[in-house]
């Protein structure tokens, strides 16, 4: 990676971070998305093909990191930025397997350091309050914005674009230093192709917990799994399949409510 | 004469409030600040004297927290609130006590029927997308979610806070007994389970790496035949029922994540040790060279 790509690399973590200038809807919930990141990766590094191989595993595990006040809130744009970008430079001559196993671990990496820093800034905006406080106090209706967008944003970018410059530009070092894929002994990249197969489970499991209400309903998800498993369906085929049969099933809802009332 | 908020100052409380709620999040008033700044130019059109407006501006930088993007609605409705408290319809006492009444049922909705249901549901289908289309093709997906999510989001949340500030308080509780939005989350649910046991079947990948092999002896030709696969336990479970592996360990996850509370990053945990177990026993059984 050169330095343009390392900042823009970096400055892109910042927007998908959590509170970031654009807003969550268009940052965390879109630009922080592993599958969204993978493709601006990959425009950045010149590679969007490979990207969207490392994409499309990583958004199937971290499909469960939705909620940014939650427990287990952190930036997730360092996890998927910095998986996607470790494995592109650190990857090259891997097959697809191994280079999702060396992304799932540099997403970690990534997810460690977002973790710390979405705490530290966190902690650095409380003060804000204070200054919030004094301009309401003066009834200074247009100054309100100087606390949260001024000032949460400074805190927010520092803590954001500064380690993210630091870890990609340490990456592109490292990376210089030799060919890696030669020196990963074989039973690690094994490991990691398993690992990363794996862990598609974890954020499928997590989303089975938000979407399963009834017991009874484990049974659409079986269906889902057996029309790729026995009729060899592919995934696009299913969600067409499931669209339709969603707006069957909301109309005959709809129309067994105006029985009741009836 | 009474006082209309004009259409200009509602429009800047939403965007302030679109792009900027969670800017300055944190532990003491969470999107307090934010929710101070989309309030920031009602209050100003409003209320005509320094204490009045520092009274208003200080009622509403103490805590607030929401799914902010469902959320939007209670902006809606507290802007037609401080309407009628500048006209003199209303109290501060109210508006204080009916913004933190609607943290919960706006959070529970937002969190549960937006977050994790419309996102997880938006993905999936772009995820399909970006497989199913041809390899140089598929940052189409990626780009659909981009585009789609962004603007859904922006024209719903837009939506809820004009009908909070026109329908208020009442409106909303109307709306929830309906029993319309069950059903719009039955149907969601429904898609959006049929695609992640897709989803499941062709992404996860698990298998034991376990298989005997040796030279057999065939009686019709009288030759030895070197090194012929004679178990394979992959190929016997999936004769079973085909990824079975798969499916448990995503049933398994679940049990262990919706059941016994278990964090991601224990779970995370997990799944290296069994995946570090697998490949010693691969190695230590031949099965990987």
């Amino acid at each position: 990676m050169n330095m343009i790509q390392v900042i823009a690399i970096a400055f892109f973590i910042y927007l998908g971070s959590i509170g970031s200038i654009v807003g969550n809807t268009i940052g965390w919930y879109a630009l922080g998305r592993p599958l969204v990141a993978a493709f601006i990766v990959g425009l950045i590094m010149g590679d969007v093909q490979t990207a969207m191989i490392i994409g499309i595993p990583l958004q199937i595990m971290y499909m469960g990191n939705v909620t940014p006040g939650g427990a287990v809130a952190w930036d997730l744009s360092y996890a998927t930025y910095i998986g996607t970008a470790g494995a592109l430079v650190f990857g090259k001559n891997m097959d697809a397997t191994q280079l999702i196993g060396l992304a799932v671990v540099f997403a970690g990496i990534g997810g460690l350091v977002g973790q710390i820093m979405w705490n530290v800034s966190y902690a650095l905006n409380l003060p804000l309050n204070r200054i919030a406080d004094k301009y309401a106090r003066q009834g200074d209706t247009r100054k309100m914005y100087i606390p949260n967008v001024v000032y949460g944003q400074l805190i927010g970018f520092a803590c954001r674009f500064i380690p993210a410059v630091i870890l990609l530009s340490s990456m592109t070092a490292v990376s210089s230093q030799g060919d890696f894929a030669s020196m990963i002994p074989g039973w690690v990249t094994t490991m990691l192709g398993t690992f990363g197969g794996m862990m598609a489970a974890l954020g499928m499991g997590i989303i089975l917990s938000f979407l399963l209400k009834k017991k009874w309903q484990i049974c659409i998800f079986l269906l889902g799994f057996v029309m790729v498993t026995y009729l060899s369906l592919n995934t696009m085929a299913v969600a067409v399949i499931a669209t339709l049969l969603a707006v069957v099933y909301y109309v005959f809802q709809m129309g067994q409510k105006e029985e009741e009332k009836a | 004469m009474s006082k209309k908020l004009s259409k200009k100052t509602l429009n800047k409380a939403f965007w302030n409030w679109f792009f900027w709620n969670g800017c300055s999040q944190q532990a003491e008033s969470m999107l307090g600040m934010g929710f101070g700044q989309s309030m920031a130019p009602v209050i100003e059109e409003l209320y005509d004297t320094k204490e009045e407006k520092a009274e208003a501006l200080e009622r509403h930088i103490t805590l607030f927290n929401t799914e902010a993007q469902v959320g939007s609605v209670c902006n809606g409705i507290v802007c037609g609130m401080e309407e009628a408290n500048a006209n003199g319809q209303c109290t501060p006492e109210v508006i204080s006590s009916v913004k933190v009444a609607l943290i919960g049922p706006t959070s529970a909705i937002g969190d549960s029927l937006w977050v994790a249901t419309i996102i997880p549901i938006l993905l999936t289908i772009c995820l399909s997308i970006a497989q199913g289309a041809s390899a140089s093709l598929s940052w189409t997906g990626a780009l659909l979610y981009l585009v789609v999510y962004p603007v859904l989001t922006c024209l719903l949340s837009r939506r809820l806070f004009y009908f909070g500030y026109k329908s208020g308080l009442e409106g909303m509780s109307k709306f929830m007994t309906t029993g319309k939005m069950d059903i719009l989350t039955n149907s969601m649910n429904f898609l959006g389970l049929l695609v992640v046991g897709a989803l499941s079947a062709s992404f996860v990948a698990c298998s034991i790496p376990f298989q005997i092999v040796k030279d057999v002896f065939d009686v019709e030709t009288g030759e030895t035949l070197a090194d012929q696969v004679i178990f394979n336990a992959d190929t016997m479970l999936d004769g079973i029922f085909p990824k079975l592996i798969p499916l448990l360990l995503v049933l398994g996850v679940y049990y262990l994540y919706a059941k016994k509370k278990w964090s991601p990053m224990k779970l995370m945990g997990v799944i290296l040790v069994l995946a570090a177990v697998l490949t010693a026993i691969g190695y230590l059984t031949g099965y990987y060279v």
